[in-house]
């Protein structure tokens, strides 16, 4: 006669067996991947010696609150234009002529150079300039300006 | 040969052939042309809303998907001011929609709009989002609304309103800011919404979304509001253009792939057979996902497949096998619960026989399962006593059709039922039992003028929607049945041709049918004599005519004789061999199909070939080695009296819960009772286990792999989508342990391996192999050798020696009836959102808390003549046992007519009611006929249906979202004409 019942007396492991059987199925994985292991402990090794571990291991116990400071802190208003900027950034380097960009700053270089061995206190006429515009280097500088004058201005 | 009528359209210069009628972006998704389009989804057709698809047809900006194909019409789709009108739609939807894709939980690959303005290239948001002035609504279990991320393309209304047609979501388009809204615009929780969670599935965004999903998916989303508010916001500024926002958002969806698991399976509930992915994260089911390659259900789900999956995470699971010693069970190893059982088996077997061991498959194990517990039967104990719970519900409808028409399943697809010209269902509640298969009717019937009869006791759901609806005398059905068919022939409308050509057995069936005359049917059933005659002229009249059943039919005294009526009826009206009619008794679980067609049957072999032919069993003694016994064995209802009788000392039931669902349990477990060895195989410790003497914990669908066969007779492959809960097995390991004990060593390393055993056994399933059945592949049997499958049946003739059906005799008598003692009639029934005994749909908090229990059905006159309130506290007696429950008044039943959900194991388990009363054919338990009376032990109470049970919803028919009401609003203009008029 076999009536119904509940009651279940749970499978009692003594604590040491348990750990005797995790620890074979650990040995086990371990031995399957021992390669992976080894180089594994090689790669922790090296984060310990730069000191980058304990810093991995801080910031993910604490990730959700990092982000959270970081997201919170990002979104004050201070920094709204730096991170709308960021962006158009990246986009500027990409519109930007570099090449000529380089030969241009080449060119502001050498002025910057030739400006700083002439006399800041002495002064230019009118007659002065007529004159320059004779010198073919200012002349040419002349030329650029007023070339990159027209294509700013050009819509 | 017909000339095909040819429609050639030129897109962007180039010609291309279009199906005449042909929707016009369907036609641009077959070519290179890149439109965009999100409202837009193959499977709802076009709804119109988004206005993306806009394209240049013969010289006029019109929608791509509100647009038929005509033969020489000119499209272009990249000109300028097509490409900005298609920009203004984009910019429209981001008015709409916050786009912080990398934080939200839907950016998983799939999101359709990230995915069109990427792909359109669109760089910039002109116009800013806008938020809307409603909350999100969080109030339901399983999904949620967030009316901010909402673009309202409407695809979530029409697939409520069209393709599930539950008619709960509309979008008001008249209020200043327009949204979705359930019923009146009440929340989710309190609405007429079932959960059957499409709108989730085809929303094209994270709008609608499942409540698995969030905070779960991604690896930034699960954050605190505040935090998660922040991180939007951040991200929404840096994103100048969206290339690198997209470019970062892709890279997370990517690392999303890692960890999420896709997993195809098939639903382990009934027998409609779904099919789609479960995404699991370790063990969490983050949501289910059908698509519309799911050959049965396409994007469909009823709230159990695509929300019931908490049963396999619950804390009830078993996982270590269990030994009866004394008053107790104690949990042991594998090995011990295996030797055991294997040396208790042999004892017995030794001492009385192998016939004194019988073994009862479930619908909720594989075929392979099925096939296995068979072969453990006759192969490896020597009996035939084996049989599976198609016992308790459609073994009827399998024999009726055996007699008439040779195959015992569907006659064709879900599709044929869709297609027909009238569908009559009789004794199914359907909406409720078969909620995605009932949709393909509902749908029909709604918009494409499918006529549809129901012969009910209840006033359910397709009822209230049919065209013609009666509700017949209990168990009088094969009454009219008859009556209508003899009159059919009286009138010489049934179909000669087909009878001559493809029919025997005409004449004397046609002298059976002389007592069922209009009157005996009217007198009998209730049903008046002219709507009969009615019924009968129409269903002579239409061309198509598929017939479903179930339950209402089988389970009772003249179940198999009621489907062989049906079958007559069918064949007279020459309403087989040709596609979009039939017979289709509906088959109730996921597998009961395949659980019979596996062999878990006491007269059959796998393809139902009988044990007593003996070139059949030789083909088996040959394969397995050993001499197979011919008689047919016990089925289940014998194994329980056998045990009564002495005759029966051990009895192995895997997967199912016996004790519960079985008739007059009080006579069942007191059978169990009695037995010397009793092993029970299951998820959990069952009504059932608790007579056990031995439980082994078997693992559910998802843990593992195998097929199961759909009410099409349709064979889908399930793969593992978790690994077995620690210390449980699948049911084919177990198995083949036991067996392995017992001395036959089967070496089956996957269940691929047994079913091309079963495959090169059985001549009816020859084809079936796991390569053919590869990811959402299906075969529906009879499967030839070369895989060639019969999606419809008979089309080439019936499975008989001369290829002709017979038409059964039949006759009539009603020994049942209610009497002055028992005065009331229980009938019972499925509801939609629990299953079967309850086992694992009670283990959803979210449906349980809007379904905490069972409830008794009580008509308003019956109340009103026992003085009986909502709430109402009765107890229930028959002549087998007494039941309790709380009462429901409503008008789904009438009279002394009480209905029963059976989902519920406690104190109102329908089958304390039922008695030994069996179907006289096939022993299937006559559930549907119990005479009750009834004591009140309160008056009044609160109702068993919670208010936020969608019972209690309002339902707003409509079709589709109603578009033109958005075009009709001022702030409203066409994107192609505002783009002409500001050029």
């Amino acid at each position: 006669m076999a009536k119904a019942i509940r009651r279940v007396k749970p499978m009692e492991v003594p604590r040491e067996e348990q750990i005797e059987k995790d620890v074979s199925e650990v040995k086990e994985a371990v031995a399957d991947n021992k390669d992976a292991i080894l180089k594994g402990i090689k790669l922790l090794k090296a984060l310990e010696e730069g000191g980058t571990l304990d810093s991995a291991y801080a910031f993910t116990k604490k990730k959700k609150e990092a982000l959270g400071y970081v997201a919170n802190e990002l979104n004050r208003e201070q920094y709204t234009p730096l991170i709308e900027n960021l962006p158009e950034l990246i986009f500027l380097i990409g519109e930007l002529d570099v090449k000529s960009l380089r030969e241009v700053t080449e060119r502001m270089n050498q002025g910057i150079e030739q400006m700083n061995t002439g006399d800041p206190a002495a002064k230019t006429s009118v007659f002065d300039l007529a004159k320059a515009l004779k010198d073919p280097e200012i002349n040419r500088s002349i030329t650029m300006m007023m070339q990159f004058l027209k294509g700013m201005g050009r819509q | 040969m017909l000339e095909r009528e040819h429609t050639v359209v030129t897109i962007n210069e180039k010609e291309y052939l279009a199906d005449p009628g042909q929707n016009l972006v369907e036609l641009l998704n077959t070519t290179d042309e890149n439109v965009p389009q999100i409202c837009y989804n193959e499977s709802l057709g076009p709804i119109e809303t988004c206005d993306t698809c806009i394209v240049q047809v013969n010289g006029e900006m019109v929608r791509a998907c509100g647009t038929k194909v005509e033969a020489g019409m000119k499209v272009q789709t990249k000109l300028p001011h097509v490409h900005k009108a298609q920009k203004e739609s984009l910019d429209r939807i981001l008015e709409n929609h916050e786009l912080y894709c990398t934080v939200c939980d839907y950016n998983n690959g799939s999101c359709e709009i990230h995915n069109t303005m990427a792909e359109f290239g669109l760089e910039h948001q002109s116009r800013p989002f806008e938020p809307k002035p409603y909350n999100r609504d969080e109030s339901g279990s399983f999904y949620r609304y967030d009316p901010d991320q909402c673009i309202l393309c409407g695809r979530c209304v029409e697939v409520c309103q069209d393709i599930e047609v539950n008619e709960t979501l509309t979008i008001d388009w008249e209020r200043q800011e327009p949204r979705v809204i359930w019923d009146n615009d009440v929340p989710i929780d309190q609405s007429s919404c079932v959960n059957c969670g499409q709108c989730a599935t085809v929303c094209p965004c994270n709008a609608i979304m499942e409540k698995g999903m969030e905070g779960d998916a991604g690896f930034l989303t699960d954050q605190q509001p505040g935090i998660l508010r922040s991180m939007i916001e951040l991200t929404k500024k840096a994103e100048t253009g969206y290339g690198p926002l997209f470019a970062v958002s892709d890279t997370e969806a990517e690392m999303r792939e890692e960890r999420i698991k896709k997993t195809k399976t098939v639903c382990t509930y009934c027998g409609v057979g779904c099919s789609f992915d479960v995404w699991t994260k370790d063990r969490k089911v983050l949501k289910v996902e059908p698509s519309a390659q799911s050959p049965a259900n396409g994007i469909s789900t009823c709230v159990k497949g695509k929300f019931g999956w908490d049963y396999v995470n619950s804390e009830e699971r078993l996982t270590k096998p269990l030994i009866r010693r004394g008053d107790s069970f104690e949990e042991v190893e594998w090995n011990e619960a295996i030797a055991y059982v294997a040396e208790r088996m042999k004892e017995i077997k030794a001492e009385k026989g192998a016939d004194d061991l019988g073994f009862i498959s479930s619908s909720k194990a594989t075929n392979e399962e099925s096939y296995l517990m068979q072969k453990l039967s006759r192969q490896v104990i020597g009996t035939n006593n084996v049989d599976n719970c198609s016992r308790y519900c459609q073994s009827p409808a399998t024999k009726g059709l055996f007699r008439t028409v040779g195959h015992g399943g569907d006659s064709g697809s879900i599709d044929d039922i869709a297609k027909a010209d009238l569908v009559i269902t009789i004794g199914s509640n359907t909406a409720e039992s078969h909620p995605v298969l009932a949709s393909r009717i509902k749908r029909s019937h709604k918009l494409f003028g499918q006529k549809l009869y129901v012969f009910d006791l209840r006033k359910h759901e397709m009822a209230t929607r049919a065209d013609r609806f009666y509700q017949p005398n209990s168990g009088t059905d094969l009454v009219w049945l008859s009556a209508v068919t003899k009159y059919i022939l009286d009138q010489g409308l049934e179909d000669k041709t087909f009878l001559n050509e493809w029919v025997n057995g005409f004449d004397e069936y046609r002298e059976s049918l002389e007592p069922f005359t209009m009157d005996y049917a009217s007198e009998l059933t209730g049903i008046p004599k002219e709507e009969l005659i009615e019924v009968a002229e129409e269903i002579a009249s239409f061309e198509r005519v598929a017939i479903c059943w179930a339950m209402g039919v089988t389970q009772h005294t003249l179940g198999s004789d009621t489907s062989t009526a049906i079958s007559n009826l069918l064949l007279v009206t020459g309403n087989y061999m040709k596609p979009g009619c039939g017979a289709y008794p509906l088959r109730g679980h996921n597998n009961v199909q395949g659980c019979s067609d596996f062999g878990s049957m006491p007269n059959f072999f796998p393809g139902y070939e009988k044990t007593e032919d003996d070139d059949v069993r030789k083909r088996y003694e040959q394969a397995w080695g050993v001499d197979l016994p011919k008689e047919p064995g016990k089925d289940n209802h014998q194994m329980i009296e056998a045990i009564h009788d002495d005759n029966l000392s051990a009895m192995y039931v895997m997967g199912e819960d016996t004790g519960i669902v079985d008739a007059n349990i009080n006579y069942v477990t007191a059978a169990f009772e009695k037995l010397d060895l009793f092993i029970v195989q299951d998820l959990f410790l069952t009504k059932t286990a608790e007579y056990a003497d031995v439980v082994l914990p078997a693992s559910p669908s998802l843990e593992k792999e195998g097929t199961f066969t759909n009410t099409e007779r349709r064979i889908q492959r399930l793969y593992k989508s978790l690994d077995p809960l620690p210390g449980s097995k699948p049911d084919w390991e177990i198995l083949q342990l036991i067996a392995k004990e017992l001395g036959h060593d089967w070496g089956y390393e996957h269940p691929g391996e047994i079913m091309e055993e079963a495959a090169s056994l059985t001549p009816l399933f020859a084809g079936v192999s796991y390569e053919r059945l590869e990811g959402y592949n299906s075969l529906q049997w009879p499967v030839a050798e070369d895989g060639s499958d019969e999606p419809v049946l008979f089309l080439d003739g019936f499975p008989f020696d001369d290829k002709k059906a017979k038409l059964f005799p039949l006759d009539f008598e009603l020994e049942y009836k209610t009497t002055d003692h028992y005065d009331l009639h229980v009938n019972n029934g499925r509801i939609l959102e629990h299953f079967h005994e309850g086992n694992m749909t009670y283990k959803s908090e979210g449906i349980t808390r809007k379904t905490p229990n069972a409830w008794i059905e009580v008509s308003a006159e019956l109340a009103k003549e026992r003085g009986l309130s909502e709430g109402a506290t009765v107890k229930l007696f028959s002549d087998a046992g007494e039941a309790d429950g709380v009462v429901t008044i409503t008008d789904r039943v009438r009279g002394k007519e009480l209905y029963i959900p059976l989902n519920d194991n406690g104190k109102l388990a329908v089958n304390f009611l039922t008695d030994n009363s069996v179907d006289k054919d096939s022993n299937t338990p006559a559930y549907k006929e119990i005479a009750v009376r009834m004591e009140v032990v309160k008056k009044i109470g609160k109702s068993p249906i919670p208010s936020n049970n969608h019972r209690r919803g309002n339902p707003v028919p409509q079709i589709s979202v109603q578009v033109q009401k958005k075009w009709e609003r001022d702030d409203y203009e066409f994107p192609g004409n505002q783009v002409n008029k500001n050029g």
